[in-house]
């Protein structure tokens, strides 16, 4: 759980308005030119060359650095390989004192901020400039970077210009052309009159011993270009195998980072180059090449977090995150942000330092969807959650939580017990609009549901089924949210699938699929979760397990099998669950769909996709095919219809300030499409939005794909009895 | 048939330059290229300018048409002029048509080449029209031929820029403020 110094920092990025206007403006524009550099290309076959070669690097680490240096040798650098920041800072330290190095040139390196190297030279006495524009700006501020591409994205012109005013002693207006022309100038006399470079790079080609550089801006080539010393300090994870391996990445890099189809410039350094000394002749220059580790084998070495070598460290999955987008980076604590930037977090500096971040994690996946280097960052935030949960226990308030959860009578007995205790705060509404104060926090942006008078299962007994021509039968496996809050779903299921020809049981044994105690990290609640729900759906006896919530549809299909792998009679069993798993609106797709037709009256309908339906499952055109099959129902797309509503489980309890905002960019996106209805797949977003809807726009209803077949149907269904 | 590809090409690499504030020019002779340099010289107010020779310019003898305009040429102790001059003109080994890159591989890595195209205001970069490649990948396969990967390769596409303040585009960081490439259809020998 976050703690309360965490939160404070949350707030206080949540009140920056520059910071929120500047993010929110890149975050939007960021996605338009990504798409449009991407054009005509083949995102997909560039991200599994890239997925190809750095995996392949990656589990041939020892030969590439081997081959590395051997090459890098022969054409005259000196290499040096670094276990940690202390070894590196040390060697380049005694490279400086040996040379008696007064001015240090630096292009952009995000090593070097992580091991803080400027500190380290400046102690010694030596002048140190960033010379990255946005690196430069946050040095002089005496900050750290916010974003691996874009270091001041959190700074306005006018606070550059304060900066600017304040190191140079005059004044300088905020005006953006006069404050990068004034850095022009300024960081020129530190190039001409430096004795040493160091740089970053973004790749290190093992077969041939080259560094590889992407920048704009030219410092990049003036760093490699004017000092007669140059080292390069470079993570182990930059190594490429081949040469022309280079070429996916390059493809992808700039595009991914910054929609540019290439960066100004692109500088390729193989040995030492010539330079001009102080004495006017020109000579080759002093070369060094550090290979850093600093806890990134123990990283690859780790089963679960090898793929962390293919990132390309481009910041798209930043600058996708919905958390991210509202927080910016120094929220994260350390240099590195965003997704992949609590993972580096965990390993690269502690455990204890990821644990407070790796909580803004919404699971939505939208960062894997643009990832070039083919990471499943969520998946491995779940693996750091349950580490954490596994080693330090949840707090007492979500364990016992999850301990009711997992245990079905006691979880269920206390669901009805709330449908009567919860009549004060709804004063006979279907939702509950107030919470008592040390609550308050849920209800400020959206309404809660108020639990069912009576739950599906009881429902389900009163429910006549007419199958003509049965075909077969179907277990519905209902969760959570559908037996206690919106029964209604399940009926609407049960309706399109006895059309088509098929029998609806529900097992009484099931109860919640576990996923509240798989995304915070309760492993062990979510394996009894997954026995007791396997045990009670007895997927061998049916043809198909239906659910109408794409969470639970996924703990059937992925989680039950991953929970349960060490036990073989188990696994098999969780296997044959997996391939009977089939959410709603795929299966009734699958089984061909219901015929056209409908009431006829119109409706416009805009669709909002769930994260696990559309990123998890891959299914989105079933869901629209199944609503423009419905006569009368006129759908139109939503602006970023696949983007998070902020529900994600328990998020919304955790960080109701974050969820929130997230919802408000929802709710305008549905506004703004003109819809009257809103449809969607999965009850977590229906409590999320409706609660929104009914604050804000009580007008707009969402509907589950389910109810809206119930209701745009019945007519028919009424006369075919 | 060869000529046709090669229109296709310059016409790739010209719409793809211009995409990024580059400008881009092609002249059947060494001479024209001279001719044309001087008058874009002109037109920019240039006053002296640091020159590398190379093939191109050595055929279309442009030390001796540039001073004929009253305008200074440097030829040699690049380190110490070209932090002050105005423009730089260098001659590049490749053009990548898909990018609108201009590529430099010497096999010396010159520092020079660097100092004329790096350090100045507006860069004028010439380049024989048959060493256009059409593609990225080719490129990094006619690299990955040579005897060996030079020392420096640099890839140039546009004057140099930033987004680092309030993201806002902006031209002319560290690197030429100005870009400017002229293509030669006349052979005229390798770089250097």
């Amino acid at each position: 759980m976050a703690d309360k110094q965490f939160k404070k920092k949350i707030s206080d990025a949540l009140g920056n308005d520059v910071l929120r206007g500047a993010l929110g403006r890149f975050g939007d524009a960021y996605i338009i030119s990504r798409e449009k550099a991407y054009e005509g290309y083949n995102f997909k076959e560039i991200s599994d060359n890239i997925a190809e070669v750095k995996s392949y690097a990656a589990s041939h680490l020892d030969e590439m650095i081997d081959q590395f240096e051997k090459a890098a040798t022969e054409r005259g650098a000196k290499v040096f390989r670094a276990m940690t920041g202390e070894d590196a800072k040390k060697y380049i330290l005694e490279v400086a004192k040996r040379n008696n190095v007064k001015r240090v040139v630096k292009s952009k390196s995000m090593v070097s901020e992580e091991i803080l190297l400027n500190k380290t030279l400046m102690a010694e006495g030596m002048d140190v400039q960033e010379t990255d524009l946005g690196e430069w700006i946050v040095q002089l501020a005496g900050q750290h970077p916010s974003h691996m591409v874009m270091p001041a994205i959190h700074m306005t012109k006018e606070e550059v210009a304060d900066v600017f005013s304040g190191h140079l002693h005059r004044l300088n207006q905020p005006v953006i052309a006069e404050l990068v022309k004034t850095a022009r100038v300024e960081l020129r006399k530190s190039f001409i009159e430096a004795d040493m470079g160091i740089s970053g790079a973004n790749m290190a080609i093992a077969e041939t011993g080259t560094l590889i550089m992407l920048t704009n801006e030219g410092n990049g080539r003036l760093t490699s270009t004017l000092p007669p010393i140059h080292i390069f300090l470079v993570g182990i994870e930059k190594l490429v195998p081949e040469f022309e391996d280079a070429t996916h990445i390059l493809q992808a890099l700039p595009r991914s980072a910054t929609g540019q189809q290439i960066t100004s410039y692109v500088s390729m350094v193989t040995g030492p180059t010539p330079a001009y000394y102080s004495d006017g002749t020109v000579k080759d220059k002093e070369f060094h090449i550090i290979l850093m580790d600093n806890g990134r084998r123990k990283m690859y070495n780790d089963e679960k977090f090898k793929k962390t070598f293919q990132c390309i460290r481009c910041a798209s999955c930043l600058n996708v995150c919905p958390a991210f987008q509202l927080v910016g980076g120094h929220v994260y604590g350390h240099i590195y942000t965003g997704g992949i930037g609590t993972i580096l977090t965990n390993f690269l500096n502690s455990e204890k330092d990821a644990q407070n971040p790796q909580n803004l994690c919404l699971q939505c996946g939208k960062c894997s969807e643009v990832c070039p280097g083919k990471l499943d960052i969520p998946q491995m935030i779940l693996e750091m959650r349950n580490r954490i949960g596994a080693k330090e226990g949840l707090p007492f308030t979500q364990k016992f939580a999850l301990d009711v959860v997992s245990n079905r009578r006691l979880f269920h007995s206390l669901l009805r017990m709330a449908s009567v205790a919860q009549k004060p705060f709804t004063k006979g509404q279907p939702v509950i609009r107030h919470l008592p104060m040390f609550l308050s926090g849920l209800t400020e942006k959206k309404s809660l549901p108020a639990v069912a008078k009576v739950p599906f299962r009881d429902v389900f007994k009163t429910i006549k089924q007419d199958v003509k021509n049965p075909k077969g039968k179907i277990a519905l496996y209902a969760g959570c949210l559908i037996d206690f809050v919106y029964p209604k779903i399940g009926e609407g299921v049960i309706g399109a699938l006895n059309e088509k020809g098929y029998e609806v049981i529900f097992p009484d044994g099931q109860s919640c699929c576990g996923a509240p105690a798989t995304y915070m990290g309760d492993r062990s609640n979510a394996r009894k979760c997954a026995i007791m729900n396997i045990e009670a759906l007895e997927a061998e006896k049916v043809d198909y397990v239906v659910s109408a919530c794409p969470t639970c549809t996924h703990a059937l299909k992925e989680s039950f099998k991953e929970l349960l792998h060490d036990d073989p009679a188990l696994a098999t069993r969780a296997e044959e669950l997996s391939k009977k798993s089939k959410d709603f609106s795929k299966l009734l797709f699958d089984l061909g769909g219901l015929t056209p037709g409908g009431d006829g009256i119109p409706m416009k309908v805009t669709y909002h996709d769930s994260c696990h339906l559309k990123r998890s499952m891959g299914v989105y055109t079933e869901p629209r095919k199944i609503l423009t099959d419905t006569a009368g129902v006129q759908l139109i797309e939503m602006k970023e219809s696949d983007r998070c509503c902020g529900f994600a489980g328990s998020y919304s309890i955790k960080f109701p300030e974050l969820s929130g905002p997230i919802l408000e960019r929802k709710l305008r996106n549905i506004e703004e499409s003109g819809a009257d209805v809103v449809v969607v797949d999965c009850p977590g977003c229906l409590m999320q939005i409706s609660g929104g809807l009914d604050k804000q726009n009580p007008k707009v209803k969402v509907v589950h794909t389910a109810e809206l077949l119930l209701e745009k149907r019945k007519v028919k269904k009424n006369r075919k009895k | 048939m060869k000529n046709d590809q090669t229109n296709e090409l310059y016409k790739r690499f010209k719409a793809k330059l211009e995409l990024v504030a580059g400008e881009c020019y092609r002249v059947n002779t060494a001479i024209e290229a001279g001719e044309l340099v001087c008058k874009v010289l002109e037109e920019k107010g240039v006053q002296n300018v640091a020159l590398l020779d190379a093939s191109i310019s050595k055929k279309g003898d442009f030390t001796n048409l540039i001073e004929k305009k009253g305008i200074t040429v440097y030829t040699d102790h690049f380190r110490e002029v070209t932090p002050e001059a105005q423009a730089g003109i260098t001659q590049v080994n490749y053009a990548i048509a898909e990018l609108g890159t201009l590529v430099q591989a010497d096999a010396d890595a010159n520092v020079d080449q660097r100092l004329c195209s790096t350090l100045v205001p507006i860069h004028i970069a010439l380049v024989s029209t048959v060493s256009l490649i059409p593609s990225l990948k080719e490129t990094m396969a006619t690299l990955h031929g040579l005897p060996q990967i030079p020392g420096f390769v640099g890839f140039i596409t546009g004057p140099s820029r930033t987004s680092d303040i309030e993201r806002v585009l902006t031209i002319g960081v560290h690197g030429p403020k100005q870009l400017v490439v002229v293509f030669v259809d006349e052979e005229t020998g390798e770089v250097a």
